[in-house]
């Protein structure tokens, strides 16, 4: 057969998402990979130039629909710097909360697309299944399981009810029991070692070069963690591990990610046992009106006014499940942020895709691109 | 790492190329540098400095002129560092990072759709997120929201 | 015991319906429905009709099988709602497969996108004219069913990589193309595993094989065979691990990707009906076919039909076997999927070869046959 380029997208089950991949194959051979996105472009960055702050935060929701509070986080954080907003401590602790069990549900969520990608069937429904309690206690407080609304600047919306942390607390029993399962149905197989040792390797030096981050970076044994580098929230006060590992092929990222769902249910232990001692106001006194209050309906008179408020930029890093996500929150003094710019973990990652795919076999596309985690919605933004 | 660490490292290689460098954001500073002196600082901060990976290129626009970001971090220091530079709104470019850091490229690609910054030398400047033969320049603050466009989109590959 | 088959039973029920039709009607016309010849040819129809339909009967139910079991495996339910326990999904979806409109690819070559898919399926079902089901229920007697069958069952490529090509779709080429390799390469071990079985039992005809396996079943002294077998029919029939042609992963449904409505649900009836095959061989060659154990207590296989019925529950539990398999493994590559073929299955083939013909000459067979079993 001689060489052809073939469309994997934008309607393609490699994809997960909207997203086309051009391979240029030879046989079943990957001479060249070129990543085309734009497909889910809703110009996040544009809108926000045109909605107040608190309103922002919905849009944070549908930036990366399987981590959502990890995006509203971000943005909170870089808003509260611009606008100079300092929430109180419990708030940081619930964000803490609300970041670990998504970064539980988003390893969850890649865990059963990723296992479906190389023909495992069971552990699919297996990891959708345990993600599916973490999406109930997400709703058990915030009242959705996907676009939660639930930060505000300056804290979050509401308090946690009551219970939550004992639920909370056996929903973390049944998943540590759990990942001994996924385990064993991944590297317990001999088909899923040949299928994903020594694939899609990126060595640490070219995952820095082409800006790669995350689980991907990590798992080429550079301990690059910004809950540990950077502390934000609560982070500094917690204790946990940053999950490495060196060989940098799909199956360390596998292990990669694995270990920090592990390590996330050793914080969330810490955060619950925190909250249960430590109650609180969950937002800061003495808003500012146009803030509005956490109910007030979006558009109330507040809004309206003239206000004259301090400028200022914020700038908020966040260890993302994905990896590294950067937001530059510009504030002039008007009503609306100036400029938002987002920096997404996997448009990096998606960037430097002809470093991992090309030598590899077609059949090795989607547990690599699998192993990259895939978030279209922040890509786009 | 701080603000006059990175004066005292660039100032020499640069000169007045290099403008200020201020205290930002819990970052390690920010520096302001002409845009003609842009590679040579590129090359000094990544390889003097060692910041070796360049998190994200970005575009904002100031009406009158056109201000261009770059965010990098470096392991060693475990901080954040900023560049900025101001291009004129009427002949916006600046020579491209693509070569210095690989993964400017598709930040760059982007601020280049949404912002109108042309970067010179860049390997690839095509259309990202945005069709082909897309010709606005939707984070301009003279792009409006609530106007409809109309343009004429063609398919890349058929 | 067998006198009675299929074909004879069709015979007569023609016979009878034809005389007595004939009875009723005018003279010429009378010698016109009496000839041998239509006599021969209704019953060959009423053959046909009732092979389709229970082969038919039996893919759909065992589509059913599947899905209730994979359900369990994955700790949901499965089809729960149309019929008892979703018993009738299936039918349903069927029927919607039936109602939706079939179409073409502009590019595509009429002739073969629309002809591979019928061939495809009608080979495979030609092969059930030829399994005998129980001693009471087969087609009559071939003396190579055996052979035959696997002939039929390897016609399968050629048909899939003609629809493959003609559907004019890179993924289906593709597809095509490592369907034809992977099949190939796995008929191999397969024939050489089947050499064994017929250097024990003496016999290429399946009712013999059967028979001979009255004192003890094969799989004892010929497990290095049953399990190449078993592999090499999880690869001819493309279920996972060795689903590459159809991986819908990188492939998005292999060589039948440009296929919709019925022409669709021919292949995946013909897929199953591979399945229900391969399952079928399973059993007759290495599972004693409708026998059971001596010490089983008589009343299990004196009701009628008994023999079908024991015959039937031991192609659904190798079935499920292969469900379970399905449930549990990740997919194997194309390379590794061929390399196993060519450097492992063909030597462990090989050796059991070996081993049934050391078996045999050093007369140790009546060992296995400690656990007599008898016919039903």
């Amino acid at each position: 057969m001689s060489e052809m380029w073939i469309n994997m997208g934008p309607q393609h089950p490699m994809t997960h998402g909207l997203w086309n991949l051009r391979v240029k194959i030879d046989g079943e051979m990957i001479l060249d990979v070129d990543p085309e996105m734009g497909y889910l472009h809703r110009g996040i960055e544009k809108i926000s130039e045109d909605r107040h702050y608190n309103e922002v935060i919905t849009l944070m929701d549908r930036c990366c629909y399987v981590a959502g509070f990890s995006w509203e986080h971000l943005y909170i954080l870089g808003a509260e710097e611009a606008l100079h907003v300092e929430p109180p401590e419990r708030a940081e602790y619930l964000r803490v909360l609300c970041d670990e069990f998504q970064r539980i549900g988003s390893h969850l969520m890649w865990y059963a697309a990723f296992v479906q990608d190389i023909g495992l069937m069971s552990p699919f429904l297996y990891g959708m299944r345990d993600r599916d309690l973490v999406l109930d206690l997400f709703q058990s407080y915030t009242g959705a399981r996907m676009t939660y609304e639930y930060m505000r600047v300056g804290g979050v919306r509401n308090d946690v009810p009551p219970g939550f942390t004992d639920s909370a607390r056996k929903v973390l029993d049944w998943l540590t029991a759990r990942f001994p399962e996924y385990d064993q149905l991944c590297l317990g197989s001999t088909i899923f070692r040949e299928r994903c040792d020594e694939l899609g390797i990126l060595k640490a030096a070219d995952c820095v070069k082409h800006g790669v981050t995350g689980p991907m970076l990590r798992s080429a044994g550079v301990k690059r963690d910004l809950r540990k580098d950077r502390p934000y929230s609560a982070y500094d006060r917690l204790e946990f591990d940053v999950a490495v590992a060196d060989a940098a092929d799909v199956t360390a990222r596998y292990l990669v990610r694995m270990e920090e769902m592990r390590q996330s249910v050793r914080i969330l232990r810490q955060v619950l046992d925190w909250l249960d001692r430590h109650p609180g106001p969950v937002l800061a006194d003495h808003l500012p009106r146009w803030l509005g209050a956490p109910y007030a309906p979006i558009g109330n008179e507040g809004y309206l006014l003239k206000r004259n408020y301090p400028k200022g930029v914020g700038f908020s890093a966040i260890e993302e499940p994905h990896g590294e996500a950067l937001a530059y929150v510009v504030n002039d003094g008007g009503e609306h942020p100036y400029r938002v710019k987002f920096r997404s973990p996997v448009f990096a990652n998606i960037s430097a895709a002809r470093q991992y795919l090309v030598g590899y076999h077609v059949a090795d596309i989607p547990p690599i691109m699998g192993s990259v985690d895939v978030c279209v919605g922040e890509v786009d933004r | 790492m701080q603000p006059d660490d990175i004066t005292r490292a660039l100032g020499p290689k640069l000169g007045d190329g290099l403008l200020s460098v201020e205290p930002f954001e819990g970052t390690a500073g920010r520096v302001r540098f002409r845009p003609e002196s842009a590679l040579a600082l590129f090359e000094a901060v990544r390889d003097d400095l060692r910041f070796a990976h360049c998190a994200t290129v970005g575009g904002i626009d100031w009406v009158d002129h056109r201000e261009v970001f770059y965010v990098l971090w470096s392991d060693e220091a475990g901080q954040y560092l900023f560049l900025s530079a101001d291009v004129p709104a009427d002949a916006p470019h600046i020579e491209s990072a693509a070569s210095v850091w690989p993964s400017a490229n598709w930040h760059e690609r982007e601020a280049w759709e949404l912002v109108g910054i042309t970067f010179d030398h860049h390997p690839d400047l095509r259309h990202l997120l945005m069709p082909d033969g897309y010709v606005f320049h939707p984070l301009l603050r003279s792009f409006k929201l609530h106007e409809p466009e109309s343009l004429e989109v063609k398919s890349r590959h058929v | 015991m067998a006198s009675q088959t299929l074909y004879s039973v069709s015979n007569d029920l023609a016979t009878v319906l034809l005389n007595g039709l004939g009875s009723i009607l005018p003279g010429p016309v009378r010698a016109v429905v009496t000839n041998p010849d239509v006599i021969v040819g209704l019953s060959v129809l009423i053959f046909a009709a009732v092979l389709l339909a229970a082969s038919m009967i039996n893919t759909i139910v065992l589509i059913w099988w599947e899905r209730k079991l994979l359900g369990r495996f994955m700790d949901r339910r499965g089809a729960m709602h149309v019929g008892y326990a979703g018993l009738l999904q299936n039918f349903a979806d069927g029927l919607k497969l039936f109602r939706k409109n079939t179409f073409q690819p502009r590019e595509a070559d009429a002739l073969g996108f629309y002809s591979g898919p019928l061939a495809y399926m009608v080979t495979s079902l030609i092969i059930f004219g030829i399994l005998p089901i129980s001693s009471g229920w087969n087609s009559g007697a071939l003396p190579l069913t055996l052979l035959l069958a696997l002939a039929i069952f390897s016609f399968a490529p050629l048909f899939i990589f003609v629809s493959a090509w003609s559907s004019n779709n890179k993924y289906s080429l593709m597809g095509g193309m490592r369907s034809a390799a992977q099949m190939i390469a796995y008929e191999v071990p397969i024939l050489l595993a089947v050499v064994a079985v017929v250097i024990v039992s003496g016999s290429f005809d399946l009712s013999t094989i059967v028979y001979e396996q009255q004192n003890y079943w094969f799989w004892g002294p010929l497990v290095v065979a049953l399990i190449v077998f078993v592999a090499g029919m999880l690869a001819e029939m493309e279920r996972i691990p060795f689903d590459l042609p159809e991986a819908e992963a990188e492939l998005v449904e292999g060589w039948n990707t440009e296929y919709g409505g019925m022409l669709f649900a021919f292949f995946m009836l013909a897929d199953y009906l591979r399945a229900l095959v391969g399952s079928i061989l399973v059993v007759l060659l290495f599972l004693g076919g409708w026998t059971l154990p001596s010490w089983v207590p008589s009343a299990a296989t004196s009701f009628p039909l008994a023999g079908i019925f024991w015959f039937m529950v031991k192609t659904y539990a190798v079935f499920g076997l292969f469900v379970w398999v399905r449930a549990s493994l990740p997919r194997v590559r194309t390379d590794q999927l061929l390399r196993v073929g060519w450097n492992r299955m063909i030597p462990l083939s090989l050796l059991s070869i070996f081993l049934a013909a050391v078996l045999v000459t050093v007369k140790c067979l009546p060992v296995f046959g400690c656990v007599p079993s008898m016919g039903v």
